[in-house]
Parts: C-alpha cells; structure tokens; sequence
C-alpha cells in the first residue's frame, strides 16, 4: 500500500518535472539524470534511480527535439523505469528496457496532445475576434492537462509492470537482460562520441 | 531592407515607456506551452507579447486585432524567441504610430517568420545540438571526478554519497539554465532595440565562431570521458585477469560501437541497436545457458 502511494506520488511529481521538458521553463529539470536519482530517492533507491536515469539520457541523447520533432520522452521512461524496480520489484535491467519502451510509446501520446491542441486555435481566435483575451486560461489548461496525461501515463505503465511482474516468470530472463544492460553505457557513449565528431569534421 | 525601410516610414514619435521586459521575459518560459500542430508555438507568443500589446494598444479594438495576428503560426528555437519577441513588440509599437495597413502587417509578419526561421536553425544548433548533450557530459565527468562509475558499470556495488549523486546532473542543469536564462533576457532586450529590422539580432554574436568552439569542446569532452570509460574498464574489470579474457571482454565494448555506427550509417535509430543487442543476448542465454553471459 505504501509502495502504491508513493507510486501515486512519484507519478504526479514525474507529470509536473515533464512541463519542464517542452512546455514550461525548459530547465533541464526533466532529464532522465535528473528525474531518475529524484524519483529514486523517493522510493528508496537512489543509486538504481541514478544508473537507470544516466543511462537512458546516454540512449535518448541520439533524439533532437528539431522543428517539432517528437523525441522518445526521458522523463517518462525514467519515471517509468524507477517505479518498474522500486514497486514492481523488477530487476534494474529490465525496469530499464521497459521504460525505454514505454518513453519510446509515449511519442504517440504527445503526437495526440498536440494534435487535439490545434483544434483550440479556432476558439481563440474566435473568442479574440469577440474581444475576448483568455491566453492564461488555455496556457495553464494546456500545463495541466499535459502533466496529468504524463502522470497517469506513467502510473498505468508502471502498474502494469507490477502485474507483469506477478504474472510471468520474469526471473528467467534476468541473465540474459543483464548482459544486454551492461552494454548499454557503451552504447550511450558511442552516440555522445560520433556526434561530436561528426561535427567536428563536418565541412 | 525594403522591408525596414517601410517599417521607419510608418513609425512616427512614440511613447517613451519602455515595454514590459521583466513580464515579457517571464512569460517567455511558457513560449511552449500549448504546443500544436497547426501554429506551432502561436499560443506562447502571443501569450508572451501580450504585455507589449497591452501597453501600446490599451483594450482597443487595435489590441486585439494584433493579439489575433500575433496568433498565427509562429515557430523557433525556445531560448532565442527573445529576439523575435522584442523585435515584434518594437514593430507593434512603431504601427500603433500609424495607420494599419494590410501593408505594413504583411511587412510586420513576413520578418517575424524570417526571423524565428534563422534563430530556430542557431539555437537548435547551440541548445539541442551542443549544450545539451554537454550537460550529460558534465554529469559524467562529475561523477568520475566523484568515485562514482555505476554509469558505466551497471552491476557493480557502489555507495556514492546522495550529494555527489544529485551534483553531477545538477551542475549540468544549471550551467545550461544560466545560459538559456541569459540568452532569453539578452535577446528581449537586443530584439527590441534593433527592432523592424529584417536582420536584428543576427549579429549579436559571432554565431558560427561560437558554434565551432562548442563543438571543439563537447568533442574534447566526449574523447576524455571516452578515454576514462576504457581506462576505468580495463583497470576495474580486467585487471589481473588473462590476456585473452581482457581482448574478449575489450571486444565486446567495441563491437556496440562498431554496430552502432553501422546501423546509424544505414540511416536506422538506436532503437535498432538496442533490439539487436537484446535478440543476440537472449539467442546466446538459450542456446548456451547463464553461463555463457556470466562475464
């Protein structure tokens, strides 16, 4: 049950960190590096938080947010990737390719944000035309409707990790798993390598 | 030029009031906000600007036919919309002075968009393309610099402090926040003094220069921290262990990278490599047992 709550609370607190990655401020406060030591702190596994978080921003660092691109979500997949170990009890490696997947799925979710938010450009103008200026109105609904979107996102991603967890034998895998886990970081690290060295030899 | 020049014939003696930056700026963190697929970031400009327009329209009719303006498509790089915003809150006032044309709003909204194009293509460049990346890098250095390696060493048992946990990327964050932070209060201010200019606030920096060191220095970055993974590897890893089991555990790291750089230079993304690494992790554990993985 107290796992539950703070599985509750880790994924509001994940809904109000994700503003930061498009919507508000732009901080930073959203990376996985940050968000996975946070949100791992809070549910008692710092260290695994930390790894899961630097790990996927290594991966996700190949995506760039250009010209309204929707990159995979760090933010999620941390948030989902730390719940996934923490409540579900799933081991690091797997909680981390499981939130690589769901940040990767969400992609589809703010692809559908996005296009529903098109739709309110004709009511604003029309309320504009009608000399009508509510701007902070559809600011702050677009903030709390995308927080709670990332928050029950990552809630029902990680729950379903805990009903996965209890259904399958997911001990079986677990070598297998660890050893692509371990590769990772050089996987991350080739990608922070050849894209500076791209630029650096670009003509 | 065409262009500022029919900006300044319109203008005439305006009020001396300085526009709103403290409000505009704080409102330029939400330039985001709203993000749609039609127009973009048309919410969170108009949004930002609407300070600007309050001060020069007041709650006239004129008001809000330029908020109904400033909501068509509208899009740049976040840190550099400053730029684009005080220069279009310059342009409003220079029309309020004068008669509003189909004209001059064509003019107003034509380098608008020139403008947000130019400062997307820079700021991407900067922002998405360096600085962020060079935050992740900071973080790592922080942490090796700490005794912390469990990026690197996913099993391993370590017990970094909270503080050196929470510093590495916190310290990134705030070098990169402090810098955007700058750019966004600098490009207010530049845009609006240059503003009605086609060109305003493209020179308030050697761009390319500037764009050239970043590379140089996340480059040397990513070779140091590139450097210290192999060292660390070989000097926690395989040290003291047979020659032939350190070639084979070095093979592995440097087969990823070899595979990664293929699949990029076929054009697929790293989800790619990842699914490769794991098809071969679980083909190897059910052909050849735990065992076989246990390195």
């Amino acid at each position: 049950m107290i796992l539950a709550a703070k599985a509750v609370i880790s994924s509001l607190l994940a809904g109000l960190l994700e503003l930061d990655s498009v919507q508000a401020g732009q901080f930073l406060l959203s990376r996985p590096a940050l968000v996975g030591p946070l949100l791992g702190a809070l549910n008692g596994c710092v260290l695994e938080g930390a790894r899961l978080g630097i790990l996927i921003e290594l991966i996700y660092i190949d995506f760039v947010p250009i010209g309204g691109v929707v990159s995979p979500n760090g933010a999620v997949a941390a948030a989902v990737s730390v719940l996934a170990h923490s409540w579900a009890g799933l081991d690091p490696s797997l909680a981390f390719f499981w939130g690589l997947f769901s940040g990767r799925m969400y992609c589809f979710v703010e692809y559908r944000l996005r296009s529903v938010r098109s739709r309110r450009n004709g009511v604003i103008d029309a309320e504009v035309k009608s000399q009508k200026e509510r701007l902070h109105y559809w600011i702050a609904d677009s903030l709390f409707s995308g927080s709670a979107v990332v928050s029950a996102y990552v809630f029902s991603f990680s729950a379903a990790s805990v009903l996965a967890g209890s259904v399958l034998n997911t001990k079986a895998i677990v070598p297998a798993m660890n050893f692509a886990y371990s590769l990772m970081p050089w996987l991350g690290l080739s990608g922070l390598y050849f894209r500076f060295r791209t630029q650096i030899y670009k003509k | 030029m065409k262009a500022d020049m029919h900006v300044n014939q319109v203008s005439r003696p305006v009020t001396a009031a300085r526009p709103p930056f403290a409000a505009m700026f704080l409102r330029s963190f939400f330039i985001q906000a709203g993000w749609n697929y039609e127009r973009n970031q048309n919410i969170g400009f108009a949004f930002a600007l609407l300070p600007a327009l309050r001060r020069v329209y007041g709650s006239t009719e004129r008001f809000y036919s330029a908020l109904l303006r400033n909501l068509e498509f509208f899009n740049t790089q976040p840190y550099m919309a400053g730029f684009i915003l005080g220069n279009v809150a310059k342009m409003e006032e220079k029309l309020s002075a004068g008669p509003e044309t189909a004209e001059t709003i064509k003019i107003v909204s034509g380098v608008k968009q020139a403008l947000a194009s130019s400062f997307a293509s820079i700021g991407d460049r900067i922002f998405w393309g360096r600085l962020k990346p060079m935050t992740t890098q900071l973080c790592l250095i922080v942490w090796t610099l700490g005794g912390f390696y469990g990026w690197l060493f996913t099993s391993r048992a370590e017990y970094p402090p909270v503080w050196l946990i929470m510093l590495g990327p916190v310290s990134g964050a705030a070098v990169y926040s402090l810098f955007s932070i700058y750019w966004r209060w600098k490009g207010l201010r530049a845009g609006f003094e240059c503003g009605g200019t086609s060109n305003c606030g493209l020179d308030a920096m050697e761009w390319p220069r500037f764009i050239r060191r970043l590379s140089v220095l996340c480059f040397s970055f990513s070779v140091i921290i590139t450097l210290a993974a192999f060292g660390l590897f070989i000097g926690l890893d395989c040290y003291g262990r047979p020659l032939p089991e350190i070639g084979f555990r070095l093979l592995l790291p440097l087969s990823v990278l070899a595979v990664h750089r293929a699949v990029h230079k076929l054009g697929y993304s790293i989800f790619w490599v990842i699914g490769l690494i794991l098809l071969a992790s679980l083909s190897l554990f059910f052909a050849l047992g735990a065992g076989a993985l246990n390195l």
